[in-house]
């Protein structure tokens, strides 16, 4: 089993909040598998988020002066194995917000720097099977100065930040696995080009406070050297803000919270060593604050080692 | 990686704490006292007389001596809740009660939720607690209702001033040496009747009409700041007693002009509307605004134009109102539509930032909210006395309100097209649901630019600059054209000229 990088949920991050730009800390590094030493894993993917009711608050509602909000994104992204345990990722999305109808103006370009760690902290294999326990940690930044204020159509939210996560993993001898992480994103506040604003009462400043996240996800699967599928449940509570209120617009210092479930898969193309192709579905089922998208990525990877020479297989 | 952990650190750190710091107005104590204030000319009264008020107890009575011994007492066991409150009060109160007002607006400023049917509920004063709550205060109810609490302030403050200078009786913590000021009391100033007693009720008693929702918060917050001057020694029962007397009547006089100057008609009816269309194409307009919201919204109190004015007369209102813009097939019209579409929105750019600083829209203060707020920050570098920062503020909110209505009269005549109706390709920053012509943002800054600049000539320039950035960020919004923004800039500076012609000659100078 090699490798990888093939989790492709930061677009489902991304694609969860209202603006389909949470910036999205979680879960690039949040899978229960790893690089050897001198893998490089390059993967290109592309994604959508679309949905046409989102959640004012609790309340969910469509809005005939949006439409249907659409959210494509390009993710480039690079991993890197330092070492057996320890596995480093770096991505920039590139993000294109707009909807079918209204009168405001869309919003691309390109999004957050992440860089992320990934430390095999345990590893314990018996007859059944093995078991993994993973700390994983990154910082993420704005890598333009897009404007996070113009939601939902901003590209992202505008704010650094820093998060810790643990992810443990148990693979069957069957090939079956189940992974359970998760992990906490702290972001800091943002300035904005508005000078004031009310947010549970009027707040005479130009910077908001970015609401910090609790994030996770469960997921049972299958993997071999062939393939890798799994079912999967995401979730995502914002630990402070506030709601949207009464047919107002929302603002980056919303309550974002988002339940998902999805599928998605891996396929290692056949006579092309370290070449796959992945594709993930999710659905968001619940939410605060929240357009409740639909969610699709589709990505191509590459992994290989040009530090190791190795012989034909 | 040291300078990674480090960087990782700091986010730790800053991230944890949610909390902003606001710009606040500094402490300041006035360095004027405008002894003759009591002369100065008043909106709504005839002048200072029109309120008579009774002589206070002398210093050395035993009514008076008994008011002292009162607070005496209540300064022996002053609670840390009470330390609060004379630390909230301490800085000038009609500041702060435009805040309040600011904040009001802001809370009040969404537009209501089309009903089922596509028809869009109006907001009613009868019952202001049902879905949609009253008001809906968008720009003109903001400009109209920052325009009332002010003009009161104002002649409430006028009334004391008289009073004070001619009774000079001094504070409670002037009087009697037992009594601590607690917080910095005006060398000079008489404490009959209390300024902030009039500030707090006149406040209360506008705003509970324009936001009956709060009522009860507001008569919080007026008690508070009576009680904080109490207790800081700054006033004493009967000196607050007597402010209060003066603000009752003054509101009485503000309130009956606010029940009948239109704003209940401000939102018209569907033959109106209709009418309006009608109107602008036999003026001419071969292209007549339609609402680009869906269900299509009626334009936003297309009568407010009518609402009664402040500094100018219906006549003069009219002969102010602008030829006809250049309507859409013409070369002008042409030229104009190709510099908003030449404007890129998707990305992040100047024009974008000068677009979002100034926005304002939905949900916010308004225009007239940002121009009190860049006011209020003056008025306090200033150090302006609270009589001075009444006749301040009640010139620049009859201004902006005065500008609301002319501008409000230009849109329903003309009922010019935005930008995105014409090019359904351009996308806006989010777009007024009411006609172009003339630009609300522009004719609001204009007025006001020119009132702060008359008040402030150093400034003036910049206050001048200002105004014109807040005109062109509509264009880069994607929402006006430029005839739109230029227009409106022109018709506001000549608005803003009566509010500044009446200080000129209110006695001040």
């Amino acid at each position: 089993m090699r490798s990888s990088l093939h989790n492709f949920k930061r677009l489902l991050a991304v694609a969860l909040a209202l603006c389909a730009a949470l910036p999205s800390r979680s879960q690039t590094p949040n899978d229960g598998f790893t690089m050897s030493k001198g893998e490089i894993c390059l993967v290109a993917g592309y994604g959508q988020a679309r949905w046409d009711q989102y959640w004012e608050g609790t309340l969910l509602r469509e809005n005939p002066n949006l439409g249907t909000f659409n959210s494509r994104m390009i993710m480039p992204m690079l991993g890197y194995g330092l070492s057996d345990k320890l596995n480093l990722f770096a991505s920039l999305p590139h993000i294109a917000n707009s909807s079918t109808a209204g009168q405001m103006s869309g919003k691309k370009g390109w999004q957050d720097l992440s860089i992320d760690a990934k430390y095999k902290l345990v590893k314990k294999k018996n007859k059944a099977g093995t078991f993994y326990t993973f700390l994983a940690a990154g910082f993420s930044l704005p890598a333009t100065n897009y404007a996070p204020d113009h939601l939902p159509f901003s590209i992202g939210l505008g704010a650094k930040t820093l998060s810790g996560r643990v992810i443990v993993h148990y693979e069957h001898k069957s090939h079956l696995f189940a992974t359970i992480q998760t992990g906490y994103i702290m972001r800091s506040k943002i300035t904005v080009d508005r000078q004031s604003y009310y947010n549970e009462g009027q707040v005479n400043s130009n910077v908001m406070p970015v609401p910090n996240v609790w994030d996770g996800a469960v997921r049972l699967g299958f993997n071999n050297k062939r393939l890798r599928v799994d079912v999967h449940y995401n979730w995502m509570l914002s630990t402070s803000g506030s709601d949207i209120r009464w047919n107002d617009m929302p603002y980056p210092f919303n309550r974002m919270n988002a339940q998902t479930v999805g599928i998605q898969g891996l396929l290692w193309i056949p006579g092309v060593k370290g070449l796959a192709i992945h594709g993930n579905v999710d659905q968001v089922v619940n939410g605060r604050n929240v357009g409740k998208a639909m969610i699709w990525g589709t990505a191509i990877q590459y992994v290989f080692n040009p530090f190791k020479k190795e012989k034909k297989s | 990686m040291k300078k990674i952990v480090a960087a990782g650190l700091v986010i730790l750190m800053i991230s944890c704490n949610k909390d902003v710091v606001e710009r606040t107005i500094p402490a300041f104590e006035p360095v004027s006292l405008d002894t003759a204030g009591g002369s100065w000319k008043t909106v709504h009264l005839s002048g200072s007389a029109e309120i008579p008020v009774t002589a206070p107890e002398s210093v050395n009575s035993g009514t008076y001596k008994a008011e002292l011994d009162q607070i005496v007492s209540l300064q022996a066991s002053v609670s840390a809740a009470d330390n609060r409150l004379v630390s909230q009060w301490k800085n000038s109160g009609v500041i702060r009660w435009n805040e309040v007002a600011r904040e009001l607006v802001a809370s009040y400023n969404l537009p209501p939720k089309a009903n089922p049917d596509g028809t869009y509920p109006v907001p009613s004063a009868a019952n202001p607690g049902a879905i949609p709550k009253f008001p809906f205060a968008n720009p003109p109810y903001a400009s109209r209702a920052y325009a009332y609490l002010h003009t009161a302030i104002y002649d409430a403050l006028v009334t004391v001033w008289a009073n004070k200078f001619k009774y000079k009786r001094m504070s409670p913590a002037r009087n009697d040496s037992r009594i601590r000021a607690l917080e910095t009391i005006q060398e000079g100033l008489p404490s009959y009747p209390s300024e902030d007693a009039a500030v707090a009720q006149v406040s209360f008693r506008m705003l509970k009409v324009l936001f009956p929702n709060d009522t009860v918060m507001l008569k919080e917050m007026a008690d508070g700041q009576k009680r904080a001057k109490l207790l800081s020694g700054a006033a004493s029962p009967t000196d607050i007693a007597a402010g209060e007397a003066i603000a009752n009547a003054v509101a009485e006089k503000a309130l009956a002009r606010l029940r009948t100057d239109g704003m209940g008609q401000a939102v018209g009816n569907p033959n109106i509307w209709a009418a309006l269309e009608a109107g602008a194409v036999a003026k001419g307009n071969n292209t007549p605004w339609k609402s680009m919201e869906t269900p299509a919204r009626p334009m936003m109190l297309s009568q407010f134009g009518n609402v009664k004015l402040w500094r100018m007369s219906t006549a003069q209102r009219d002969s102010l109102r602008p030829p006809p813009p250049p309507y859409p097939g013409s070369e002008q019209f042409k030229k104009e539509l190709a510099e908003v579409q030449s404007i890129k929105r998707e990305g992040n750019s100047r024009e974008w930032q000068i677009a979002l600083y100034w926005a304002d829209g939905a949900g916010t203060y308004t225009p007239p909210g940002h121009w009190n707020e860049i006011a209020s920050a003056k008025f306090a570098s200033e150090k302006l006395n609270e009589l001075r920062i009444a006749r301040a503020y009640s010139l620049l909110n009859m201004a902006m309100s005065d500008a609301a209505i002319c501008c409000w009269d230009t849109k329903a005549y003309y009922f010019t097209a935005r930008p995105s109706q014409i090019d359904p390709s351009i996308k806006t920053i989010g777009l007024p649901n009411f006609p172009a012509y003339t630009s609300g943002h522009s004719t609001f800054s204009a007025a006001a630019s020119v009132v702060l600049g008359y008040l402030f000539p150093a400034s003036s320039a910049n206050y001048e600059a200002m105004a014109k950035e807040a005109s062109e960020s509509r264009i880069y919004g994607g929402i006006h054209f430029r005839a739109d923004c230029e227009v409106g800039l022109r018709c506001g500076t000549a608005i803003g000229g009566f509010s500044v012609k009446f200080g000129r000659n209110d006695g001040s100078n």
